[in-house]
């Protein structure tokens, strides 16, 4: 009987520790794969409103037609124009150090 | 929309350097259908715009029938290019926070100068035509000098080389978006993407400007030459440009013809082409009088 309990006990643990093990590394992999998201966003961002930023663009009426439905990236890559000149403290930011 | 358009309306355009007579031509081209009883528009979209003066009248962006079978219009693009930009605009008030969109009314304003936005207006024109038009027979075309030209003919495809690879990274974002939601939410959330969608209709309509263009069927594309050097030359560029294209010319109207000149070069160098020469006239084409007589004169036309 205590036997049993104990090998149940033991089972539980390492499911426990498998559980925890798989939402770490779900975690970890759904950050690598929004950061991926992020870039593939601004590269998206930059290739249809380059033109805002001095980078070769597709023709003018693609960017305009575009444009109404892309405020964030629009937005966004304003910003990362400004921070562009101090790339440290862009880094910084990101891993919230200051 | 553009489906229907052009089934039974054929487009002819007259295209070539300029100062060789496109206008004249296409002035002469559409009386003679006119007076074979078909059904014509003729649209100036050369910003020189020298149908006023052809046919010794003001015309706009509205068409004048000047004949019981022609009417004609002279297309502003700058009126295109306003158009275009203030749909623009209100879409960005629309769906942007204030401050975006009032940092981006300026760059707007000055964006009617940006290179590109020309030929685009042209091509907003001629769906406009098209549309319009329905019940010619023809629509003949007086097309601005070679360059500009060129760009209106070749924005479809070269547009849509830029969306098609735009709409594959598209693609790629949603599937990673998904799998995201999927892992958080533990089920797929089905949304749509408005900028793909924006993508898809773009890529619709360029892909039927393209069939068109490429439709011998639907348009037909005359190269208007003189008898001189730079003229030939800048004839031949245009003809291997729109070749590369998979657009090609239909018809080579000789203009300022001179008796004595040999046409068995220009014969050999475009041996699908048909050949139409317009002799130099004694008079001034000026006026629907002058051009009816000179049609006349002339003995045969080529088949359009």
């Amino acid at each position: 009987m205590e036997k049993e309990s104990l090998s149940k006990k033991f089972l539980d643990l390492l499911k426990q520790g498998w559980e925890s093990y798989k939402n770490t590394m779900g975690e970890t992999a759904v950050e690598t794969l929004e950061f991926e998201l992020g870039e593939m966003e601004n590269i998206f961002g930059l290739l249809v409103l380059g033109s805002f930023i001095g980078f070769p663009s597709p023709p003018m009426q693609i960017t305009l037609d575009l444009l109404p439905e892309m405020e964030k990236h629009f937005v966004l890559m304003l910003n990362k124009v400004d921070t562009a000149q101090s790339p440290l403290s862009d880094l910084l930011s990101t891993f919230d150090v200051i | 929309m553009l489906s229907e358009m052009g089934k039974e309306t054929k487009n002819i355009f007259f295209l070539g350097k300029g100062g060789v007579g496109k206008s004249t031509s296409s002035a002469l081209t559409a009386l003679h259908l006119a007076e074979k009883g078909k059904k014509v528009y003729l649209v100036s979209l050369d910003p020189a715009h020298n149908q006023s003066d052809i046919f010794e009248k003001k015309f706009s962006g509205k068409p004048v029938k000047i004949h019981k079978n022609l009417s004609i219009s002279e297309v502003e693009i700058a009126f295109w290019v306003k158009k275009y930009l203030s749909d623009i605009q209100f879409q960005i008030k629309r769906s942007y926070s204030y401050l975006t969109a009032f940092n981006l009314e300026n760059y707007l304003d000055i964006i009617k100068y940006s290179p590109g936005i020309e030929e685009y207006a042209m091509l907003l024109a001629y769906k406009n035509i098209q549309e319009k038009a329905k019940d010619e027979d023809y629509i003949i075309f007086d097309m601005p000098p070679t360059a500009l030209t060129l760009k209106f003919l070749t924005l479809p495809h070269l547009s849509l080389l830029w969306l098609d690879n735009l709409l594959n990274l598209r693609n790629k974002i949603i599937e990673k978006r998904k799998i995201i939601t999927k892992v958080k939410l533990g089920k797929k959330e089905i949304e749509t993407d408005k900028i793909r969608n924006k993508l898809f209709q773009q890529i619709e309509e360029y892909k039927k400007l393209k069939i068109i263009f490429e439709d011998s069927d639907k348009t037909q594309l005359n190269l208007v030459m003189n008898t001189d050097k730079l003229s030939f030359s800048e004839s031949a560029l245009i003809v291997n440009h729109l070749a590369e294209f998979n657009i090609s010319i239909k018809n080579i109207i000789l203009n300022k013809y001179q008796k004595d000149f040999n046409t068995q070069e220009i014969e050999k160098r475009y041996p699908d082409c048909g050949l139409q020469l317009i002799p130099n006239s004694e008079k001034p084409l000026l006026g629907i009088t002058a051009l009816t007589d000179f049609l006349h004169v002339l003995k045969s036309f080529i088949e359009l």
